[in-house]
């Protein structure tokens, strides 16, 4: 009897998974539609990675060209070419949640979707995925020509690409739940834009973007290793140049723990931001 | 006579624009808070970048003839331009297109007065008064306090932030070519300051040249930043000479696009 009443619950529970799965992946399908339909836009808002790219390219020729050791921290300038192709591609692949939570709460739009059938923060995450495969596709896919130009093929094998993205995925959960927390914010105060931009900044110089956390001085190193900034950049793109299981154990198990933590944060927010949701019929 | 007519238009054209940027400053002061936090914003956002820079030089030394100091200079130069170009005239590039596109010059049209002056002085970019306090508190930091530093500071800044508008002005006017060019113009102006922000010893033969001509990139950094450092005067006769061909070609290009103009059906407001 017990056994018959515990694999009923397992068929529920299994059938109530796969249906939220179906859900949740028709939101990302949805999305990921939409932003092939406005390709043309996506691909126009993508093409600073050519320039950048090529900018860096000079840049850090310019460096290793003055040293007489081909490597700086362990990366040669193919190295560091194509870590900040990977490292562009996850700051402007992102998408900008943050925003559209914020003017939700400021025009008061939230209370329709929060009765929607689904979770807010899960649809959010969702709907995000859909836009930044296209979106990180097109940053690398267009960054590509001058990083293959300047730097030659990558020291990459095939069997460290499902790793590599199971980081990649954990550096966007993180990134999401530092820009939701940001997004609700704007039930506390009216100008969100502040924080979103100073987190952006401490991503830019100790989370990897600008250039390896590597080069920072050795006090600044051992902070930035420590702060949840550089697992949404520096770990995808150092992986990318230069995979060990080591560091990919590290990495993952690093994400883990700032996902509890921020993932607490934000879970508590959101309780509490509900709460103080006040609608005014009319 | 004819002579004073037209230095009296020109009278005429300058206070209406004064009385739009002090309407602009007033109207943004009028939520002080939101003002404040804006301005205040893009001083530590320009300082976060110049932190990279810090590092950056504190590891590797010298790259390509520049240092830190020039750095901060050059730095500084292209945010004091663009601070000055975006509070004065924040309706440029993509906000120009934008207009363009849906429509909204008729607003404009009806007023008796210079239509692409009116329209780019319609608008202040706030947080970029942030950009201008930056800009000239980093070039004060790195230069000796000499009147004619001073006023090369002064004048190179008000030089570049004329090739900026200018430069402005023709990325929107493609708007009315190509139907919206709010995207296009939005990149052609980010790429031009993201270029402008690095040495420009980093660019040599056909990329030099680009910078020095469609995207003119060093015309609004590293010159205005070595004539601020030289004093040389042949710099200053260049950026003269890039201010007055770059207005040219934006006034023509604005003109020769006008002709192309249709109004929008929407019904717009105007408060």
């Amino acid at each position: 009897m017990s056994q018959t009443t515990a694999q009923t619950t397992g068929h529920v529970m299994g059938y109530r998974l796969r249906q939220k799965l179906a859900k949740y992946g028709a939101i990302t399908a949805i999305n990921f539609q939409n932003q092939l339909a406005y390709i043309w836009d996506t691909l126009n808002r993508s093409l600073f990675i050519i320039f950048i790219m090529f900018i860096f390219a000079q840049l850090w020729q310019a460096v290793y060209a003055t040293r007489t050791a081909p490597e700086i921290a362990g990366l040669t300038l193919p190295g560091i070419i194509w870590y900040l192709l990977v490292a562009e591609m996850m700051e402007l692949g992102k998408f900008r949640h943050d925003l559209k939570i914020s003017e939700e709460v400021k025009d008061g739009s939230i209370a329709y979707t929060l009765v929607r059938p689904y979770h807010y923060l899960a649809y959010h995450f969702f709907n995000g995925l859909g836009e930044t495969i296209v979106r990180m596709a097109l940053v690398f896919g267009l960054g590509l020509p001058v990083v293959l130009y300047y730097a030659g093929r990558p020291d990459l094998e095939l069997w460290q690409l499902p790793p590599i993205l199971l980081v990649v995925l954990g550096a966007m959960l993180i990134d999401f739940c530092v820009l939701s927390t940001i997004g609700l914010l704007a039930f506390f105060t009216e100008d969100t834009a502040s924080f979103r931009m100073i987190y952006q900044k401490f991503v830019f110089v100790i989370g990897g973007l600008m250039f390896p956390i590597d080069f920072l001085p050795d006090w600044l190193q051992w902070i930035a290793r420590l702060l949840p900034f550089h697992l949404t950049t520096y770990a995808p793109a150092r992986l990318f140049v230069d995979f060990s299981w080591t560091q990919f154990n590290h990495f993952l198990l690093l994400q883990l723990v700032w996902l509890g933590i921020l993932g607490t944060i934000l879970w508590v927010q959101y309780r509490s931001a509900a709460r103080r949701l006040a609608v005014n019929g009319g | 006579m004819v002579r004073m007519d037209w230095l009296k238009q020109i009278g005429i054209e300058m206070r209406f624009l004064g009385v739009l940027v002090r309407l602009n400053l007033a109207s943004a002061m009028e939520y002080r808070a939101s003002f404040i936090s804006q301005i205040v914003g893009m001083v530590i956002n320009n300082s976060i970048m110049l932190l990279f820079w810090f590092f950056f030089f504190d590891r590797f030394g010298e790259v390509r003839g520049y240092d830190f100091q020039q750095v901060i200079l050059l730095f500084g130069m292209v945010a004091f331009g663009f601070g000055i170009a975006m509070v004065l005239s924040g309706n440029i590039y993509q906000n120009l297109a934008y207009l363009i596109a849906q429509g909204r010059l008729d607003y404009y049209l009806v007023f008796p007065r210079h239509l692409l002056l009116h329209v780019i002085f319609s608008r202040m970019n706030i947080s970029a008064i942030g950009d201008l306090t930056f800009g000239l508190v980093a070039c004060l930091i790195v230069v000796p306090w000499r009147p004619a530093t001073l006023l090369a500071i002064l004048t190179a800044g008000l030089l570049a932030a004329a090739i900026l508008t200018a430069y402005g002005v023709i990325a929107g006017s493609l708007s009315f070519f190509w139907g919206s060019a709010e995207n296009a113009s939005a990149q052609m102006f980010g790429s031009l300051i993201t270029f402008a922000l690095y040495p420009d010893t980093l660019f040599s033969g056909f990329s030099r040249t680009l910078l020095l001509s469609l995207l003119p990139a060093v015309l609004i950094g590293a010159i205005p930043a070595q004539l601020v450092r030289t004093l040389d005067v042949r710099l200053l006769l260049a950026l003269l000479a890039a201010a007055a061909a770059g207005w040219l070609l934006a006034v023509a290009l604005f003109s020769l696009g006008l002709r192309r103009y249709e109004s929008g059906s929407a019904i717009n407001v105007n408060l």
